[in-house]
Formats: structure tokens, C-alpha cells, sequence
């Protein structure tokens, strides 16, 4: 277990070195990763003044915070679970790099998790980290340990749900070659919807972000950094499905990939 | 003998492959119909390989080369078969097999693109779980003949393809693999460096026993280097043996090119056909199976006075093209 961290690390070094190599080009890719963010975010605000600074009863910064959160997560999936990005993915198995790493006696996973690092996102997460940063200090939350624990542990939630749609996209290609667009339904879908409040959405819209469970990653747990009620009235444990929500397909998705695995390894590309 | 490091019987890796229609809608068709037909990539091959052989491993493109190779390798899983490599299924324990094993593709490098060399070599020092002392003597072995040194603080992507191609077959070697799997190992190189590769892989296979096989477009490194090939073509096994059993049965005709003393209006012999005739020089074609080259020597000597002869074998690669060619291994 050491063992592999230590190689992940040092997996991660490398990309960090290579990335460097190429200094104007690095800051140039953060600097418009940042730009391309904050001019998505003044559209959104553009858009939000025209319903009078308020959706669905909450204000700018609450909806800010909803924002901030899922800019960050999204961001931080695409640093790390770079590798797994579909569109990463389905070239390397056309061209034959992941057999080269499954010739390498070590974890596969960890291999293609370590096999690139999205550096030019550091301007998105900054940006995202911003906003959350400057909406939790506006909104007032009322800071208790509890809150204070639990926030990381959501973030890291949200970030198991994304990498995990990552994984089931980038092992479909294993069947179907190129990589399907309806992951990004998911993926881009799920993360827009997550930015609003979901009582704003119709009942139907609703059942299927708590079948696909996004209602637990980031409206609630809202809610709860917030203390508002409730609208929809699910049971009061409904805070606090973030990580089991996120970690649990996490976990499924790499089930998935382990199987994926297994039939790549008998039918090849 | 010692027992073979590969032990390969009655393997088959059979592919469902889409059929896709052709002609008037033949788009739509393919769209709604999900027709299938077998590939046999690999249909029924068996063969034994002891340590330390050095083979070649040929065929046209798409004969089942590196379908074969992937199942070695532990990447594919035989539709039936047996296969071990090294005492073990490699499917079934990839981790470890791989372990065992050096790869060098030509055309891809393992190589981080980026970064100088070394770096690279120290990360899969670490991956490999190579102790110090021998990752040191190995790379300072390889440093020397290789001749790394000038380049190896060089980024990859910078490095000239023979560049490239030594550091790669030094980063498959670094752990000691018992088995080395070469593929393409000199394509695009230029005559001097083609010849340091081959060298080198001589040089790992008689010093430390590492059996190695090659794939090969290019025959000359077969001629130069393997004591033994196999020849596949629609996933079967056509020849498996030496290289001079192969020539004796395919080669068609030796050449012997003669220089003589003086001109001679005619330089006709028993045996053998002139194909070229031009001022005092000479070449004759004659088949293996109807006179040996001294005979032929003996006859011209006796009637004409001979200043230079030598003799050409038949070109190998003139020799496979026609087993493709003509099918002369259909079973």
C-alpha cells in the first residue's frame, strides 16, 4: 500500500516535471483555464439577475455556494482522474499504450490515474475555490465542529461521484471503442444541475437526481451547511448520504472497470 | 535439455468480428443488422521454447503475430489452448508474469516523452522493485555499450530513433527479465545503427542467457541473429525450424558469381545456367538439390582459369516472400 502511494507520487512528479518543461505554455493553459471559468460563472450571474437575484428563494450567494462547490470538485476530478477523462482514455487504447501498461508489474488503476495530470486546471480550481471561499464567508453560516468536518467530506464526495463517471465512461470504451457521448449526459448534465437548488426542478427532473444521486451531493448537504428546512421532506439522515453517495460509486465504478478489464483482456482492440 | 521456458499447444485466439455490408445501404444495414464471423487470429499453434534461444518470430501483417504475442505477454486470454511461460499462465497472474518480461515495441517507446532518460530509468527502477546494487551494474553496463551517456540527461522527445531505440532496450533490461520480447527493434534505423542494436542483443542473449524473440519486418536482423524462425500466416503455424533447413527447402537457386582469368567466347558448364555474362565475369544459377557448390567450383576450374568466385545464397527475404506468395506451407 506504501508502496504503491510512493509510486503514485512519484508517477505524479513526473507529469508535474514534464508539465514544467514547458513554462509559457503552462501558465498560458492555467491562465485561460481561469478565464474560461470566471467568464462562465459572470454569465451564470448575468443570467440569475434577470429572476431578481433569487431562485427558487434562494439568494446569490446561497446559489454561489452551490456553485463554488461543484466548480472546485469538477475541477479537482479533472486534475487527478485526467487519465480517465474518456477522451484521454479512448486513444490510449486504440494506440496500444495501456497494453504497455499492463505490462508493468504494478497496479493498472493507479498507472492510468498517474498517467497525467491536468495541471491547467489549477486556474479552474482556484477560481471555483474562490467563490465557494468568498460565498461561505458571506452566507453566514452558522459554524459548528460538526460543519466544519463535514465540508471536506463532502467535497471529497463529489469528487468520487465525477471520477467515478469518469471510470464508467472510460471502460464502455472497452466495448464500444469509441467513447460514448452519453456519459457526458452524466457528467456535464449532472454538474449543471447540481449548480441550482433542486426544489426548483419538477417532480420527475427530481426523481431521477435522486435515482442518479445527485440530489445528495450537493443540495443537501447545503441545506445543511445552511440550516434550512427542507422542502422536499426526505428522511433527516438525507444530509449526510454525500460520501456514501459518492464513495459508493466510486467503489461500483471501479468494480466496473475491473470487469471492464477482464473483457479487454479477451477480445483485445 | 532443460526444460522449455514457453510451452505452447494447440493455441486458438478466435475473434467475433462485425460484418459490415457493402453496396446500396450498406451504412443502414450495418446500423440494424449485427451479423458476426469468426476470426481464427490464431488457430491451432503449437511450439516449445527452451532458455536461451534466440528466435524469429515472422509473418504478413494481420497473420497472428501480435496476437500471439499478446497472449505470451499475458494481455489476451486464449479462446482454448494451452500456454505456459516461465511455469506460469500468464492471463492468470499478469502482475507477476510481467514481471519476468521485457518488452521494446519500435514504433511506441516506454520512455517518459519529456523527461531526460534517466528519469525513466530511475522510475521503473522503482517499479520493478530493483535493488540498488544491481540496477546499478546493470546500468552501467548497458550505459557502456549502448553508449548512453552523451544523451542520457536528454529529454525523449529530443533523442534520434536510435537514441531512442537504446534507451528502450536498456529500460527493458534494467530488471533482468528471463524472457525479452522484441518487436520491430531496428525499424527506421540506418545501417550502423542497426547493426549496434543487433549487436547488443546478441551480446544480452549469450552473456545472460535471456531468450528473446523478435518480430521482424526487416529479415536481415533474422538472418543475422536467429538460429531458429517460425513463419505464421492465417493464424497457423506454417515452418518452424532453422534458418538453413528453411533456405534448403524455399530457397530456390544459389548464385555463384565467378571472375575468370581471361575472356572466354563461352563459359558454359555442366549443372549450372550463365544468367550473366560480361568481360571475363560471370554468374551462374544452380539448384541445391541437383549439384553442390564445390562440384561446380571443380567443373568450372577444369575448363576455364578462375581468378575470384564467391557464392550467394538465395535472399531470405526473397525465400518468405514466396511461402507467402505461393503458399508453399499449405497444410
Amino acid at each position: 500500500m506504501q508502496w504503491h502511494l510512493a509510486m503514485y507520487r512519484r508517477l505524479l512528479a513526473m507529469q508535474l516535471r514534464s508539465q514544467l518543461q514547458y513554462r509559457a505554455s503552462f501558465v498560458l493553459d492555467v491562465l485561460s483555464s481561469a478565464l474560461i471559468s470566471i467568464v462562465e460563472f459572470a454569465a451564470t450571474v448575468l443570467v440569475l439577475q434577470r429572476f431578481g437575484n433569487n431562485i427558487g428563494g434562494w439568494t446569490m450567494i446561497e446559489l454561489a455556494l452551490l456553485y463554488g462547490m461543484i466548480d472546485v470538485t469538477y475541477a479537482l476530478t479533472d486534475l487527478f482522474f485526467g487519465g480517465f477523462d474518456p477522451d484521454y482514455f479512448a486513444p490510449m487504447v486504440q494506440r496500444g499504450t495501456l497494453d504497455q501498461l499492463l505490462l508493468k508489474p504494478t497496479n493498472i488503476t493507479l498507472q492510468i490515474l498517474g498517467s497525467t495530470l491536468r495541471l491547467r486546471r489549477l486556474g479552474r480550481i482556484a477560481q471555483g475555490g474562490t467563490i465557494l471561499v468568498v460565498a461561505l464567508a458571506l452566507v453566514g453560516v452558522r459554524w459548528t465542529p460538526a460543519k466544519i468536518a463535514y465540508l471536506p467530506v463532502v467535497l471529497l464526495g463529489q469528487v468520487g461521484f465525477f471520477g467515478s463517471l469518469f471510470i464508467i465512461g472510460s471502460t464502455t470504451t472497452f466495448w464500444t471503442v469509441q467513447r460514448v457521448e452519453i456519459i457526458n449526459v452524466f457528467t456535464s448534465g449532472g454538474r449543471v444541475a447540481m449548480y441550482y437548488p433542486m426544489h426548483i426542478y419538477t417532480k420527475w427532473v427530481r426523481r431521477i437526481f435522486t435515482i442518479v444521486p445527485v440530489i445528495f451531493l450537493n443540495y443537501y448537504p447545503a441545506l445543511y451547511l445552511l440550516d434550512k428546512p427542507d422542502p422536499l421532506k426526505m428522511p433527516a439522515l438525507a444530509p449526510f448520504l454525500a460520501p456514501v453517495v459518492g464513495f459508493g460509486l466510486l467503489a461500483a465504478a471501479l468494480a466496473f472497470w475491473e470487469f471492464g478489464l477482464r473483457h479487454y483482456a479477451s477480445t483485445g482492440t | 535439455m532443460k526444460p522449455p521456458i514457453i510451452t505452447v499447444s494447440h493455441l486458438n485466439k478466435h475473434f467475433k468480428v462485425r460484418k459490415h455490408h457493402h453496396g446500396r445501404m450498406a451504412g443502414l444495414r450495418n446500423f440494424f443488422t449485427q451479423e458476426h464471423k469468426l476470426v481464427r487470429a490464431v488457430d491451432g499453434v503449437s511450439f516449445q521454447i527452451a532458455p536461451g534461444e534466440l528466435v524469429g518470430y515472422i509473418g504478413p501483417n494481420g497473420a497472428g503475430k501480435s496476437t500471439t504475442i499478446k497472449m505470451l505477454t499475458g494481455l489476451l486470454v486464449p479462446t482454448s489452448g494451452e500456454l505456459h511461460v516461465a511455469g506460469r499462465v500468464p492471463w492468470k497472474e499478469r502482475r507477476a508474469h510481467v514481471a519476468d518480461l521485457g518488452a521494446v515495441f519500435g514504433q511506441r517507446t516506454t520512455l517518459w516523452w519529456d523527461l531526460p532518460v534517466i528519469e525513466s530509468l530511475n522510475l521503473l527502477q522503482h517499479i520493478y522493485r530493483i535493488p540498488e546494487a544491481r540496477f546499478r551494474r546493470n546500468l552501467d553496463e548497458f550505459r557502456q555499450i549502448l553508449e548512453l551517456d552523451p544523451f542520457l540527461d536528454t529529454p525523449v522527445r529530443s533523442l534520434s530513433l536510435g537514441q531512442r531505440m537504446r534507451a528502450d532496450i536498456c529500460a527493458a533490461l534494467l530488471h533482468n527479465p528471463k524472457l525479452l520480447f522484441l518487436d520491430e527493434p531496428t525499424i527506421g534505423l540506418d545501417v550502423v545503427a542497426k547493426e549496434r542494436i543487433r549487436q547488443f542483443i546478441l551480446h544480452i542473449n549469450q552473456e545472460r542467457g535471456t531468450t528473446v524473440i523478435l518480430t521482424t519486418h526487416d529479415l536481415s536482423d533474422v538472418e543475422k541473429l536467429c538460429a531458429r524462425v517460425m513463419i505464421i500466416d492465417h493464424g497457423k503455424l506454417l515452418f518452424d525450424g532453422t534458418l538453413d533447413i528453411l533456405r534448403e527447402r524455399f530457397g530456390g537457386k544459389r548464385e555463384l558469381i565467378v571472375d575468370f582469368a581471361q575472356e572466354y567466347p563461352s563459359v558454359e558448364v555442366e549443372g549450372a545456367q550463365v544468367v550473366e555474362k560480361e568481360d571475363g565475369h560471370a554468374v551462374y544459377q544452380f539448384e541445391r538439390s541437383a549439384i553442390t557448390a564445390s562440384e561446380l567450383i571443380g567443373r568450372l576450374s577444369a575448363k576455364y582459369r578462375i581468378r575470384d568466385l564467391a557464392v550467394r545464397e538465395p535472399d531470405i527475404e526473397e525465400t518468405v516472400r514466396r511461402i507467402y506468395e505461393e503458399r508453399l506451407l499449405e497444410r
